[in-house]
C-alpha cells in the first residue's frame, strides 16, 4: 500500500473511534437487555432428550408464577460433558444456571467448592420425608442437605425367565448359584451366561459395589474415612469378577470393555443369560421388536449366602446454584418437579424410578409403567457410593487397580491393597471416633 | 521498495495481530505456568495458594504420571512414525500421473476430514469383542477361533489406538509431503536424470532430501497432536484397561475438571508440554544426524 503516512494516521485515528463507538453501542444494547430481562427467568440444563418431559413442569411454573418463566437449556446426552459444562460455569462464578441437574455422585464436590446453597431451610421437614430416604440422604454433606433427588436408578439383575424354566431351575440369590446356573445355560460365544460392565469407568465402580456389600464389605465410610479394600471381603468380591471372567467362566472376555450399552445389546439380542444393569434396559427389552420380550425377569443382586443383595443407587437430583438471583423462585421450581403431577410428568413416559415415596403407589404411574412396583422394594437396599468431596479421585483409583486386576494387569490382592493404600493417601488421615 | 512508514506506524500495523496472539496465546500460557505454582483446596471452597514447586515435585513422584507420559510416549512414537512411512509413500504415489488422480487425492483425505471423536466411536464398535467387524473377519478367515476383546488387554488396547490414529491422520501427513513434492522443480528432476540417476537414485538422493522441510513440518504437527492426544483415548477407551492408555493430556483434564486440583492439573499440562518440546527436539537432532550421516 502506498498512501501518504498523514492518511494512514487518519484512518488509524478513525479505527480507534470506530471502536470506541462500537463498545459504547455494546454497553448501551447490553444496558437494555439487562432491563428486558426483569421477568426472572429460572435456568436449568438438562439432557436434550429429557427436555420434552420437563416442558409441562415448566409450563405449571409460568402459570403459577406471573412475571417468571423456566428456560430448559439443551445439555449433551453424556454425563460427563454436563458436568464439565456445569463446573465451568460454576467455576467463573456466572449466575446462568440458577438450578443445577446432578447426577447423585457430584453432591459432595460441588458443596466443598461452595458452588451449592443448603437447602435446610428453603425446604419443609415433611417436603423431604415425602422422598426416598437413601435418595435424600445422598444429597446430604458435612449435615447440610445440598440436593433434592427428582429421580432414582438402582443397579438390578435380569434374567432370562424362559431358559431358567425350561430348565427347571430358580433364580440366582448367591453369587455362587449365579455362577452354576449360567455355566448351565452358557453356550459360548453364542450365549454367554453372565454380562456386566467392567470397562475402566464408573460403572464397573457401581458393579464391584454391589458384590463388595454382598460380600459384607464396605469402600470407604464417609463419616470416618475408613478405608475397606484390603479386606478379605474386598478381595472375594473382586475375585468372583475375576471367576467369571476366566476361561472356563460365565463372561465373555470383552465385558472388561462394556459400559451399559454394550452387555445391553448382547442380552436383548439373547445372547446372555444374566445381565447387571439399570432400570432403563426393562422398557427397552420389553418393547414390540425385542426378541427377548416377556421372556425376562429381574431379580436383586447376588450376594454370599446368609447377606442379602445390594443396589447401587444412581440417580439425578436438582441443586440450588450459589450464583442464583433467585433462589426463591428455583426452589418453587423444584417443588413443582417433586410433587405427584411433576413425578408423573417426569416419570410416565420416561420409565425413571421417581423420588417420591407416594408416586410407586400411583395408579396412574403404575398403570403406565408396572415394572415400578419392583424398583420401588429395591429401594430398600440401596447403596450410596461416599459422599467425600475427592469422590472422583477415589472412584478413579479403584477404576484403575479393578480394571488392571480383571485384565490380567495385577493380582486381586495386589490391586486392592494398592487401592486401599492409594485412596487413604487422598483422603488424608481418618476421623477417629463415631 | 520504498518504506515510507514511521516505526510507529508499523508498530500500530502488528499490534492487531500482536494483540491478539497476546491474548489467546501468551496470556493463558503464562497464567498455566503461575498456576502451576499454586495448589488449590476443595475443602475451602476452591481457595488458591501459592505453593512454590510443590506441584511439580508431586508430580514426580506420582506413578500415574509417569504411567501416562510413558503412554503418551509410546503412542505419538508409534503411530506418528507409521504415520511418516505410509504418509510418505502415499504421497509418492499420488505424486505420479495415472487415471483418477483427482479422485484417488480427494479420496485419501476423507478419514483426516472426520471428527475424531465420531471416528473413535466407530473403531470402539469395530474392535468391540462380540459385535465388531474385526473379529468377525478374522474369524472368517480361519485366524481367530473366539472373540478377542482388542480393548480390553492393555497391549492390543494400545495398538488399536495406534491403528485407529494411522487410519484418521496418514492422510494429512500425506497432504503436507505432496505439496513438498509438488514444489520440486521439473528441471531438477530433469537435471539428475540426464546425469544418469536409477529411479531409486532419484527417489533416494534428489526427491526425499527435498522434501525433508515438507516432512519435518509434518513431522512437528504430527507429534505436538500425538503428545496432546485426548479425544481419542477419552472415546474409544476411558484410559483403560488399568490406566494403560491414559495420556498425559487425560491425566491433565481429569485433574482440572473432574478432580478441580487446578494447580497440579496445570503442573501436568506444563511439564507435559515440556516433555513434547524436548521429543520433538531429539527427533530433529536425529534427523540431522541421520542426513550428515547419508
Amino acid at each position: 500500500m502506498r498512501t501518504s503516512p498523514a492518511g494512514n494516521g487518519r484512518s488509524f485515528a478513525n479505527l480507534v473511534l470506530a471502536i470506541a463507538l462500537a463498545v459504547a453501542g455494546w454497553n448501551r444494547f447490553a444496558a437494555a437487555s439487562r432491563r428486558h430481562a426483569e421477568t426472572a427467568v429460572i435456568r436449568v440444563m438438562v439432557p436434550a432428550s429429557e427436555r420434552p418431559f420437563w416442558r409441562p413442569i415448566a409450563e405449571r411454573f409460568a402459570r403459577t408464577h406471573p412475571g417468571a418463566r423456566v428456560e430448559l437449556v439443551e445439555g449433551a446426552e453424556s454425563t460427563d460433558l454436563r458436568e464439565d459444562l456445569y463446573t465451568a460455569s460454576l467455576l467463573a462464578r456466572d449466575p446462568t444456571f440458577d438450578l443445577v441437574y446432578m447426577d447423585v455422585t457430584w453432591t459432595a464436590k460441588f458443596a466443598a467448592a461452595g458452588w451449592l446453597r443448603p437447602l435446610d431451610r428453603l425446604f419443609t421437614a415433611a417436603e423431604c420425608e415425602s422422598l426416598l430416604p437413601v435418595a435424600l440422604a445422598a444429597g446430604r454433606y458435612s449435615g447440610r442437605l445440598y440436593r433434592i433427588p427428582v429421580r432414582t436408578d438402582v443397579g438390578v439383575l435380569y434374567c432370562r425367565r424362559d431358559l431358567l424354566e425350561a430348565a427347571r431351575l430358580p433364580a440366582p440369590q448367591t453369587m455362587d448359584q449365579l455362577f452354576a446356573t449360567a455355566k448351565r445355560l452358557q453356550s459360548p460365544p453364542l450365549r454367554w451366561g453372565f454380562v456386566w460392565q467392567g470397562k475402566q469407568y464408573e460403572g464397573l465402580v457401581c458393579n464391584y459395589l454391589e458384590l463388595l456389600s454382598g460380600c459384607g464389605g464396605f469402600w470407604v465410610d464417609p463419616e470416618t474415612q475408613e478405608v475397606g479394600l484390603d479386606r478379605p471381603e474386598a478381595r472375594r468380591a473382586l475375585s468372583f469378577m475375576v471367576r467369571c471372567l476366566a476361561a472356563d467362566g460365565i463372561s465373555p472376555p470383552g465385558a472388561t470393555t462394556y459400559q451399559e450399552e454394550e452387555s445391553r445389546r448382547l442380552f436383548q439380542d439373547g445372547r446372555a443369560v444374566f445381565l447387571r444393569n439399570w432400570p432403563y434396559v426393562w422398557s427397552l427389552a420389553q418393547a414390540g421388536d425385542s426378541p427377548v420380550r416377556d421372556r425376562i425377569d429381574v431379580v436383586p443382586m447376588v450376594h454370599e449366602p446368609g447377606r442379602r443383595g445390594w443396589s447401587t443407587l444412581g440417580g439425578w437430583g436438582l441443586g440450588l446454584s450459589s450464583y442464583s438471583r433467585h433462589p426463591g423462585l428455583a426452589a418453587d421450581l423444584v417443588r413443582i418437579v417433586i410433587s405427584l403431577e411433576g413425578q408423573r410428568w417426569l416419570c410416565a413416559r420416561t420409565g425413571f424410578a421417581p423420588a417420591r415415596r407416594e408416586a410407586y403407589r400411583d395408579p396412574e404411574l403404575l398403570a403406565a409403567n408396572p415394572f415400578l412396583v419392583r424398583i420401588g422394594a429395591l429401594h430398600q437396599h440401596a447403596l450410596a457410593r461416599p459422599t467425600i468431596p475427592r469422590y472422583d479421585m477415589a472412584s478413579d483409583i479403584l477404576q484403575r487397580h479393578l480394571s488392571a486386576a480383571l485384565t490380567g494387569g495385577e493380582t486381586v490382592s495386589g490391586a486392592l491393597a494398592a487401592a486401599a493404600q492409594e485412596t487413604r493417601r487422598v483422603l488424608g488421615p481418618r476421623v477417629p471416633g463415631r | 521498495m520504498r518504506f515510507t512508514q514511521s516505526s510507529r506506524e508499523r508498530l500500530a500495523l502488528l499490534m492487531p495481530a500482536a494483540l491478539l496472539l497476546g491474548v489467546v496465546v501468551v496470556i493463558p500460557i503464562g497464567r498455566l505456568v503461575l498456576l502451576s505454582f499454586e495448589r488449590t483446596e476443595l475443602n475451602t471452597g476452591l481457595g488458591s495458594r501459592f505453593a512454590g514447586l510443590a506441584m511439580h515435585a508431586r508430580l514426580w513422584q506420582d506413578g500415574r504420571w509417569w504411567g501416562s507420559l510413558g503412554n503418551t510416549l509410546v503412542f505419538t512414537l508409534g503411530s506418528v512414525g507409521i504415520e511418516m512411512l505410509l504418509g510418505v509413500t502415499f504421497a509418492v504415489l499420488l505424486d505420479q500421473s495415472f487415471p483418477g488422480r483427482r479422485w484417488a487425492r480427494a479420496i485419501v483425505l476423507v478419514p483426516w476430514a472426520l471428527p475424531t471423536a465420531v471416528m473413535a466411536l466407530a473403531w470402539g464398535w469395530i474392535f468391540n469383542d462380540s459385535f465388531g467387524v474385526l473379529n468377525d473377519l478374522l474369524t472368517r478367515a480361519g485366524l481367530l477361533h473366539g472373540p478377542v476383546a482388542w480393548l480390553g488387554r492393555p497391549g492390543t488396547a494400545m495398538a488399536a489406538m495406534v491403528v485407529a490414529d494411522v487410519w484418521k491422520t496418514t492422510p494429512f501427513v500425506a497432504l503436507v509431503v505432496l505439496a513438498g513434492l509438488q514444489g520440486i522443480p521439473r528441471s531438477t528432476l530433469d537435471a539428475a536424470r540426464i546425469d544418469g540417476a536409477t529411479p531409486s537414485q532419484l527417489l533416494w538422493r534428489v526427491v526425499l532430501p527435498l522434501i525433508r522441510p515438507a516432512c519435518l513440518v509434518a513431522l512437528a504437527f504430527r507429534v505436538a497432536q500425538g503428545f496432546g492426544a485426548f479425544d481419542l483415548p477419552y472415546v474409544m477407551t476411558g484410559g483403560g484397561p488399568g490406566g494403560s492408555t491414559e495420556t498425559v493430556s487425560l491425566y491433565a483434564y481429569r485433574s482440572f475438571y473432574r478432580y478441580l486440583d487446578f494447580g497440579y492439573g496445570a503442573a501436568t499440562a506444563v511439564e507435559g508440554a515440556g516433555m513434547a518440546l524436548l521429543l520433538f527436539a531429539a527427533i530433529l537432532w536425529l534427523s540431522s544426524r541421520a542426513r550428515e550421516a547419508v
